[in-house]
């Protein structure tokens, strides 16, 4: 690649003399390691925005290096900075994309384990740091405080301890993944009301919920099965069937309904009441 | 771009988005510019140049050949002719092609008269082309003239096959001519029956767009379009087009027409001018409008050099304020 780098640039000036001159300019600023670098990283993660990548990720350059020309003694970047570093990185490639996803928490890992005052016994990032990313992650997919609060209950870790990398990865994974799950249930809870403004009727989202619950409680057999079994369960002819009988039975009742959010706190139970706390 | 860009390869991945044309353009421009940029660091220069692309920014003052190169290039050419320019059309002004054709070169040194006179005979249908015409006009005929350039020199010939009664479906690769060199279309034909038949124009331009694969404007917006009357001219085609919201839209570069003259900022910079004009001591009444007129024309001059070191140095921030706006 660093050929191609040089050749494109060669190309546009015939004397040979001012050729070799330009390409000893850019040898001495390395320039060829520096796009090569880039576009790999670009190739990797392939975002959907390239342009703005690449700014970025230049601009994150620029700024290391340009921290670490100015005194030491100093830390070179501010938490927040490897904060919003690490969100830019782990929001690269979404999680159904399992190896750029895992490469972009092991950026993101090391981006954040790096600096501070003193060295961790045994590594890893402080509790601190993980449970703010986690938070961060959470608000920046969408999520409001009160859905992803319980959540991190679970999985957040005490300010002091070091989190290693498996912990780190499992805890960044389960803040992807719920954002989408919540995503999810907002727009089930839109096609149970049918997508009018009026709130859905209680009766309809119960029973939607109650299928997604015995889905998701599928646990006995191997995983393949379990969840061929837990697709069937929520599959729409039985989600259909399910709202149908509660419809009817709906219509004895006065015309309850449950109104978005408490929909949403309650799919996203039935997911928290799934994920292991740390212990 | 789509999910589907993780099965592409490297190479279209990399094309969809001109990637490596912007790379390569960096570096060269880091080359032909050393002195200035050097000091800075690569990384930063080049930070400041994907950032200045992402923005739009990128195209002020280069030249006509960059600016054509892509189509978020050329997009964002017009956006900044639109912002550079707008408050003409605030006073409404009319503008002749010429003029508006030194406006464009003001901006980028090269471009060609003949894409402005181009614009300029869509809004004009092709008649009496010394006439001066609305900011808005034109800024949506050159629009359509600029992004959709190639496909505009495959449905002329096309045009000029079913005017003369040639069967559409011979292959006709477009020459290099520039439009001004075709025939004038106002032929006998005009006196019985004018421009063509419109369902044979549209299917001959839906077959020429999946043949030469070059960008064209949404095939349901042509339909609409084509499906109006029974006969077509093709400026009356390319006027439509040119004042198609949806068209405009999916390109993406200017706000819906109602929108097209909100300044705000500029609105407020003209007052103090007028302000600080109206209260010289070298004013008299009767040169009080003329003041007014030749302040309110300057300003395009001088909003350019204060965008430029707006843009240069607070790295777009003007954007900010702008998407209020769409």
């Amino acid at each position: 690649m660093a050929e191609k780098r040089r050749s494109g640039v060669s190309m546009a000036e015939p004397k040979s003399a001012k050729a070799d001159s330009e390409e000893e300019f850019l040898s001495q600023l390395g320039v060829a390691a520096l796009l090569r670098g880039s576009l790999l990283k670009l190739v990797e993660a392939r975002p959907e925005d390239p342009i703005g990548f690449l700014a970025d990720h230049f601009a994150n350059l620029a700024s290391g290096s340009e921290a670490a020309d100015c005194g030491d003694g100093e830390p070179s970047r501010t938490v927040q900075d490897r904060l919003s570093q690490a969100l830019w990185h782990l929001n690269l490639a979404h999680h159904s994309q399992r190896s750029a996803f895992n490469n972009n928490v092991r950026v993101a890992y090391e981006l954040l384990m790096t600096g501070g005052q003193h060295l961790r016994p045994g590594g890893g990032v402080r509790g601190r740091i993980y449970t703010e990313l986690l938070r961060s992650l959470c608000s920046e997919a969408g999520l409001s405080s009160s859905t992803s609060a319980p959540l991190l209950r679970r999985i957040q870790c005490q300010d002091h301890e070091a989190v290693p990398f498996e912990l780190f990865r499992q805890g960044v994974l389960i803040c992807t993944v719920f954002a989408d799950y919540v995503r999810k249930s907002q727009s089930l809870y839109l096609a149970v009301s049918g997508g009018s403004e009026l709130p859905a009727q209680r009766a309809l989202c119960q029973a939607a919920l109650g299928a997604l619950r015995d889905a998701l409680d599928t646990a006995q057999c191997a995983d393949t099965a379990r969840y061929l079994e837990a697709s069937a369960k929520i599959a729409p002819c039985t989600l259909a069937q399910a709202m149908a009988s509660a419809q009817s039975s709906y219509e004895a009742q006065a015309g309850t309904s449950m109104d978005p959010e408490e929909f949403e706190k309650e799919a996203a139970a039935l997911f928290i009441a799934r994920v292991q706390p740390v212990s | 771009m789509n999910s589907d860009r993780f099965a592409l390869t490297i190479d279209e991945y990399l094309a969809e988005k001109d990637v490596m044309f912007y790379l390569e353009d960096a570096i060269t421009q880091l080359l032909e510019h050393k002195e200035e940029y050097v000091q800075f660091g690569v990384s930063r220069y080049l930070a400041e140049y994907f950032n200045s692309v992402r923005h739009g920014s990128h195209v002020l003052f280069r030249e006509f050949g960059y600016i054509k190169a892509t189509p978020h290039n050329r997009a964002s050419f017009i956006r900044i002719f639109w912002k550079c320019y707008r408050q003409i059309g605030k006073n409404g002004v009319l503008l002749s092609a010429l003029e508006y054709s030194s406006l464009l070169q003001l901006i980028c040194p090269d471009f060609p008269v003949e894409v402005a006179q181009g614009a300029a005979r869509m809004v004009l249908m092709d008649d009496a082309l010394d006439c001066p015409m609305t900011f808005a006009d034109f800024l949506h005929a050159l629009q359509i003239q600029l992004y959709f350039e190639e496909f505009i020199e495959s449905i002329t010939v096309i045009y000029q096959d079913l005017l003369s009664g040639k069967s559409p479906n011979t292959v006709i690769v477009p020459t290099s001519t520039s439009m001004e060199q075709l025939p004038p279309l106002a032929t006998s034909e005009t006196a019985a029956q004018e421009g063509v038949d419109a369902s044979a124009f549209q299917d001959a331009v839906e077959a020429a767009c999946e043949r030469y694969k070059h960008r064209h404007p949404p095939a349901p917006a042509i339909g609409e379009i084509l499906q109006q009357d029974e006969r077509v001219t093709l400026y009356g085609f390319l006027m439509a087009l040119a004042k198609h919201e949806g068209i405009s839209e999916e390109i993406g570069s200017l706000p819906s027409r109602a929108n097209l003259l909100i300044d705000p900022e500029m609105d407020q910079e003209l007052e103090r001018l007028i302000a600080q004009i109206s209260v010289s001591p070298t004013s008299s009444n009767s040169h009080t409008a003329a003041h007014r007129e030749s302040g309110r024309k300057a300003s395009p001059r001088k909003s350019l050099h204060h965008r430029k070191r707006i843009e240069m140095e607070s790295d777009g921030s003007t954007e900010e304020t702008d998407s209020s706006e769409n």
